[in-house]
């Protein structure tokens, strides 16, 4: 599959059960002034649904482009990207893809409630519902009573967890995570692992997440993507085949993150 | 997470008395310092004669007259509808006017000497403009406080425009929020500290560019009467309007524009409180 161009394959295969994501032969290149950057080359990846997907690499390999990519906000130069089954461009439901940044982006002047609320803005949704629904969200991360304070006022993991709560709030079959948790401490970073877990039991939604911590990968996916440096391509797909809760003083987490570590 | 609610109740109480203490002590330093201020004039007063300095004393009884018979009140009221007519215009104008030139990169390159040159022109000058235009009038002295008022509020919303965050931005646009919303939802209310910063000092400026205008262009309003006392060397009624000015623009300052700022910015780290 590595090296046939795959113009003429469509997202509607017959398939038992479609991939949620697929990408095929997926390229980018970025142009600035006078420099051209090929940023990925020839990547090939499916997830599966329901899958916690890691995707780790060198910096500068382009983890955060390729993700950028499967949200629709950039588009391939070459290849094909498939959403549930329809090619990206015509796919339309982008509110079932939720997105979380590296760091928080809680608007400042916005309360908690009213930050989880802007994820419902883009659309018609009624102000009460949309007040109803970020609520639930903020109850599913355990921010009860918190609906009324601002940024400032909160903690940095809880302001993670209010950028999760924004991040499910439009109910997301997919969950994209670009290194969410890394501007957080140790422990606050295991805390938030325990809740996104948590999350996932309850809500059960397709995540893809880039990560510079192969712990974290290790600890979190089903399977773990693992890129070459520049041009970013896609080198092994790693299954990570514990049950979960794991923890690190498990040997076969030890060993996987061994093998990933060498894959890199 | 949960915290102890009888600690919580404990020290809620105490800040609360703190506080109240502080503010009582705040409230008698003001008092002691007005009562300073009263001596130092009272004292002053007694070697100088009364139409070069008057005493406390004489002030007192021109204020009462001045507020007795109506005076006060009607001109007070006249000042304050100009300015606040001037200043609105130059809300309206502005505030679009700073977004758009912030916005649009080649309109801001364009229209950019533009705002230095209009903050060099004095606002005597736009006086004396607006009497060649509009004669001895309301818009004499609304115009003035209107050219004076624009440039503040534009620069200030320039300068908001700036520091709107990419990243936020960039939220709005993985959301796939609409162009609109965006300038409803991040632009404004970024912009709005700034706007408010500008629409406070050209507030403060208004006023007394008005009482400028006002003293060569108009027949009412504090301006005219203070030009008016003084030339009748009534300086105990000079030193009434200016108190009444000044008790107007504190009780602006600390009645609406303190609560505003406060419950406007409520999200914001205040740095003198850590």
């Amino acid at each position: 599959m590595n090296h046939i161009e795959l113009r003429e394959q469509t997202c509607n295969d017959a398939e038992q059960t479609p991939p949620v994501i697929r990408l095929c032969g997926v390229a980018k290149t970025f142009t600035n002034s006078n420099q051209t950057i090929e940023v990925l080359k020839n990547v090939n990846l499916t997830v599966a649904p329901q899958a916690i997907v890691g995707l780790i690499g060198a910096s500068g390999s382009g983890k955060s482009t390729l993700l950028n990519i499967i949200s629709g906000i950039l588009k391939p130069d070459r290849g094909q990207v498939c959403i549930c089954g329809a090619a990206s461009e015509e796919f339309n439901d982008w509110g079932s893809v939720g997105y979380m940044f590296q760091d928080d982006r809680l608007l400042p002047w916005r309360s908690a409630i009213r930050n989880v609320e802007f994820a419902l803005e883009a659309g018609s949704i009624t102000k009460k519902d949309r007040a109803r629904r970020a609520l639930q969200a903020l109850q599913l991360v355990e921010l009860e009573g918190f609906e009324e304070a601002f940024p400032y006022q909160l903690s940095g993991g809880m302001r993670s967890r209010v950028a999760l709560a924004r991040s499910l709030v439009t109910e997301p079959r997919i969950l994209l995570m670009d290194e969410p948790f890394s501007r957080l401490d140790a422990q606050t970073r295991a805390l938030m692992h325990e809740e996104l877990l948590r999350v996932y039991q309850l809500k059960r939604m397709t995540v893809v997440f880039v990560t510079h911590d192969v712990a974290e990968a290790v600890l979190l996916a089903d399977q773990v993507a693992v890129m070459s440096p520049r041009p970013g391509t896609i080198r092994e797909v790693v299954d990570i085949a514990l049950a979960r809760p794991r923890d690190m003083t498990q040997p076969e987490v030890a060993s996987y993150m061994q093998r990933l570590r060498a894959l890199i | 997470m949960a915290t102890n609610s009888s600690d919580a109740i404990d020290t809620s109480s105490l800040a609360q008395s703190l506080s109240r203490r502080l503010r009582l002590a705040l409230i008698g330093q003001r008092v002691a310092l007005v009562a300073v201020v009263i001596g130092i004039w009272w004292l002053s007063s007694l070697s100088v004669p009364h139409y070069i300095l008057p005493g406390p004393r004489r002030v007192w009884d021109a204020l009462h007259l001045i507020a007795g018979n109506g005076d006060l009140w009607n001109n007070l009221g006249i000042t304050l509808w100009r300015v606040a007519v001037g200043f609105v215009v130059a809300a309206l104008v502005g505030l679009p006017f700073g977004i758009v030139l912030g916005a649009n990169k080649r309109a801001g390159e364009f229209f950019e000497p533009v705002i230095p040159v209009l903050n060099t022109v004095s606002s005597a000058i736009w006086a004396i403009f607006a009497i060649i235009w509009f004669g001895i009038s309301n818009a004499t002295t609304i115009f003035v406080v209107f050219m004076t008022a624009m440039p503040l509020i534009i620069t200030n919303v320039w300068q908001g425009t700036r520091t709107v965050n990419a990243d936020f931005i960039e939220l709005a646009q993985a959301l796939r929020m609409p162009h609109w919303k965006v300038m409803t939802k991040i632009y404004l209310p970024t912009i709005l500290p700034y706007f408010f910063s500008g629409a406070r000092l050209a507030f403060g400026f208004g006023w007394r560019v008005s009482l400028v205008a006002e003293t060569i262009g108009s027949s009412s309003g504090v301006g005219y009467r203070l030009r008016q006392a003084a030339d009748l060397i009534r300086t105990d009624q000079v030193f009434a309007w200016t108190l009444t000015l000044v008790i107007m623009m504190a009780t602006i300052e600390m009645g609406m524009m303190r609560p505003l700022e406060n419950y406007l910015f409520r999200w914001k780290k205040d740095a003198a409180t850590q």
